[in-house]
């Protein structure tokens, strides 16, 4: 696997590094490097590069590379063949039939076959954290070498988004299939096999992943770039030095706004905003609905009316985040606007506050509330400290709460241990992925994080969930997430805040930005330099 | 400390000299270090914004008072300007000074305390008992002193108590060797013999005969101390560990740091007042030490 000398393939980053800083053409490095090298910064680090058993970015950007999945996206939430070359639903919508390219390999030259598609789609049925991606799948045949049929209990509108992404990756039934359990079997991080367009040239975690172009893969004329390599920084702030020093050609996602105006003068270097709007990064202000304080909607909507959404936006966070008005992030086609907005208006809040029974005291406060927040982002602290100001505003006396480390918030609200507070929670593509986790009663599951940890229950949302969870027409499943979106922006578990803008920083070196609904975690086959 | 050569007796006035007071011929020798005249007016300051400040300007300092990130001297309604949530500056000066100065003042008694024991007991008892508190000493001083109050904040969450308590717990060390000190060269003195001999007992001998005499020298370190307690807790709210919902001027700095380049002056500010204040304690510290130092009184 490390024939290629690692110097060879760092020598070449840098020096395409230091092409893209002074803005040179790239035809001579490239035509050395034969399609060029690109180098993309990042802080998250991998534990290891499978994605069938492991959720977030992380491991799912290097993973879709490698593995390749079976359908692709484009920009528009259209499907497309990848590895499947035709893909069928039954008329009772409880079979899906697959049919795979005949001429795909994995790395190591064995074929891609049906058995190893059921392989995978059971090994992530039964081991990745978002269990409703596959809950309903009953089993998978195979009646030939290249064809799979995966049969479902009930229909399962949701499973093509989930064919599209690393997600659902394909992992080789005769490397992870030899009986030692998948989450932990060795080959995850060393000598990884995939059938995807880049193949794995060195992993060394908490440095770099090293990919180089799979000559035999199955798109021909494709990957155009040579290789990938993917280097880890430790914070943001290092990786944007990256950038701005050239060292990296491909940021994957600025969020903080003084990051993206530094970026933005970085000569040569495109900021483009929106990037991998499927991901949906929802971030709330959620209320423990258990707790007595906030039993009351009328409360709850009280807090929400009292706080200013464009202050946060346009404030704190430069204008450059998203509103978002209710669960389903913006970028989805079930995203609906028709609901309550809740627009800064306090005399309202102060009139449902009154309505509730809760009338200011003799230094006027009304209530006591704390407020947590995911410990070490800065975003979500700036608005904790917001909160307590104004929230004052209509009698609410807002105590900030601070958790030392993630496993301690993540135990505190798992276990309803809060009043308020500040979460992140992300969409994934379809509402059954990411979405209806954190609203249905059957998902208030004490001790896990990002379940409905709000402890809401409402028998109406629940039965809406579960008839759009299967509903195959997509207008009248359009309807039913409506229905759903203004029950649940009226009931306010959550206050809906804003969706997190990741902006991608390239150099303009680069000919092809990402155009799929997952952004960077999508195959990037197409992405190449420009012609010198 | 004999760096005043100006000092030096003069046999004319000594015998004037001699009828005054210890405190009034303490007094007279802290007079003549400018320096610390100074101190003593910069203390002053800061008392009076700690004690009228929040009477004097009575705008409530979490409060959303104006525009976010509004210049310093270009709106009457916040005279120091707004921090990027719009908090009037100048409210969390006049306010933020008794948290801070308390926390200071807190943790350097807590360190006197702490100091002050140990110290006096190994100086006193010597043998085992110096050797075990000698070594529990040095463990806590090879810790590296904001490295170890960063992990006892952030293991107990961020508290006003918990600030003071982790800073007390970090440097207390200095005040227990030269408490040691003290109480090992005041221990052999005739009278303290004198004193046992007629049958007093040891904590009599400690609290009674020697603190006393112990304590000049401490007491300047415990000047001192407050004013590196200062410095420390804006250290760890520079680094986001201070109480959130007590208004510091610690907290004024950790919660702008993000926003310096865009709003300087929401760090300046609490960063000058700190400074003041700590510099007010310092020569005031210096003053003290040479107040009482024998050798600068005439006699």
């Amino acid at each position: 696997m490390t024939s290629v000398s690692r110097r060879d393939v760092l020598r070449a980053a840098v020096a395409t590094g230091a092409a893209s800083l002074f803005g040179l053409p790239l035809s001579t490095l490239a035509a050395a490097a034969r399609g060029g090298v690109v180098v993309i910064g990042s802080t998250n680090k991998p534990r290891h590069l499978n994605p069938a058993v492991q959720s977030g970015i992380a491991t799912m950007f290097p993973g879709v590379q490698i593995f390749a999945p079976l359908l692709t996206v484009d920009g528009n939430w259209k499907a497309h063949p990848y590895l499947a070359e035709r893909w069928s639903i039954s008329d009772d919508a409880r079979s899906v039939t697959l049919q795979l390219r005949k001429d795909a390999r994995f790395h190591d030259g064995r074929p891609v076959t049906s058995a190893d598609v059921q392989f995978s789609i059971e090994t992530v049925r039964d081991n990745h954290p978002f269990k409703s991606m596959l809950a309903p799948v009953n089993a998978i045949t195979t009646p030939d070498a290249h064809t799979a049929i995966v049969r479902l209990a009930e229909p399962h509108p949701a499973l093509e988004l989930v064919l599209t992404t690393s997600l659902l990756p394909i992992i080789p039934k005769h490397i992870y299939g030899d009986g030692q359990p998948v989450p932990t079997h060795p080959r995850n991080s060393t000598d990884v096999i995939g059938s995807g367009p880049f193949r794995v040239v060195e992993f060394k975690p908490g440095e770099h992943v090293i990919l180089e172009r799979f000559k035999d893969f199955f798109l021909p004329g494709k990957p155009q770039l040579e290789r990938i390599i993917i280097r880890e920084y430790k914070d943001t702030a290092s990786l944007l030095l990256a950038l701005e020093r050239g060292e990296i050609d491909v940021h994957p996602g600025l969020t903080e706004p003084r990051d993206i105006e530094r970026a933005k003068k970085i000569p040569g270097v495109n900021v483009v905003p929106n990037t991998g709007p499927a991901i949906g990064r929802l971030v709330w202000l959620a209320f423990n609905t258990a707790n007595p304080k906030l039993a009351d909607k009328r409360v709850r909507q009280a807090i929400n009316y009292a706080i200013d959404k464009h202050f946060i936006i346009n404030t704190l966070f430069g204008g450059v985040h998203l509103r978002s008005t209710g669960p389903i992030a913006a970028g989805s086609p079930f995203y609906s606007k028709e609901v309550e907005a809740y627009e800064l208006d306090l005399d309202k809040a102060r009139q449902l506050l009154d309505a509730a029974g809760l009338r200011p005291g003799a230094n006027g406060v009304r209530l006591a509330l704390t407020v947590d927040a995911i410990p070490g982002a800065s975003d979500q602290r700036a608005i904790q400290e917001y909160l307590k100001p104004a929230l004052a505003k209509i009698g609410i006396d807002v105590s900030v709460r601070q958790s030392p480390d993630f496993p301690i918030w993540s135990r505190r609200i798992s276990n309803q241990d809060f009043e308020l507070t500040l979460d992140s929670v992300w969409n994934w593509g379809d509402p059954v992925i990411g979405v209806h986790r954190t609203w249905l009663t059957a998902n208030i599951r004490k001790g896990v994080i990002w379940s409905n940890t709000q402890s809401y229950s409402n028998p109406r949302v629940d039965e809406l969930l579960a008839a759009a969870g299967q509903e195959r027409d997509a207008a009248r499943r359009k309807a039913l997430y409506r229905e759903f979106q203004e029950i649940v922006v009226d009931d306010v578990p959550v206050a809906f805040l804003h969706e997190v803008n990741l902006y991608l920083g390239y150099g303009k070196r680069i000919a092809e930005p990402v155009d799929n609904i997952w952004g960077l975690v999508g195959p990037l086959d197409e992405f190449g330099l420009k012609q010198g | 400390m004999s760096a005043f050569p100006d000092s030096a007796p003069s046999p004319d006035t000594a015998a004037a000299e001699a009828a005054r007071s210890p405190g009034r011929e303490a007094w007279r020798v802290f007079r003549r270090n400018k320096a610390a005249l100074l101190g003593l007016a910069l203390l002053g300051l800061v008392a009076l914004v700690m004690l009228l400040g929040p009477t004097l300007y009575p705008v409530d300092p979490f409060g959303l008072a104006s525009q976010p990130f509004t210049e310093p001297f270009t709106n009457a309604a916040v005279p120091l300007g707004s921090d990027y949530l719009g908090r009037d500056i100048l409210a969390g000066i006049a306010v933020g000074g008794r948290a801070t100065v308390t926390v200071g003042l807190a943790a350097a008694a807590i360190t006197v305390l702490i100091g002050v024991t140990v110290g006096a007991l190994a100086g006193y008892f010597q043998g085992w008992a110096d050797e075990l508190l000698t070594r529990l000493t040095e463990l806590f001083q090879v810790l590296p002193s904001l490295l170890f109050a960063m992990v006892l904040v952030t293991l107990f969450s961020p508290s006003l108590t918990v600030v003071t308590l982790a800073i007390g717990a970090v440097s207390w060390t200095t005040t227990a060797r030269l408490a040691r000190a003290e109480f090992m060269r005041l221990r052999r003195l005739e009278y303290v013999n004198a004193v046992r001999a007629m049958g007093a007992g040891p904590l009599r001998l400690m609290l009674r005969e020697v603190l006393p005499n112990a304590l000049p020298p401490l007491i300047v370190s415990a000047t001192l101390i407050v004013g590196t307690a200062i410095l420390f807790e804006a250290g760890l709210s520079f680094l986001g560990l201070s109480d959130p919902n007590v208004m510091s001027w610690g907290l004024m700095i950790g919660a702008n740091r993000a926003y310096i380049l865009d709003c300087w002056w929401a760090v300046t500010f609490p960063g000058l007042a700190i400074f003041v204040t700590v510099l007010g304690v310092s020569l005031v510290g210096d003053g003290l030490n040479d107040a009482f130092n024998p050798r600068l009184h005439q006699r």
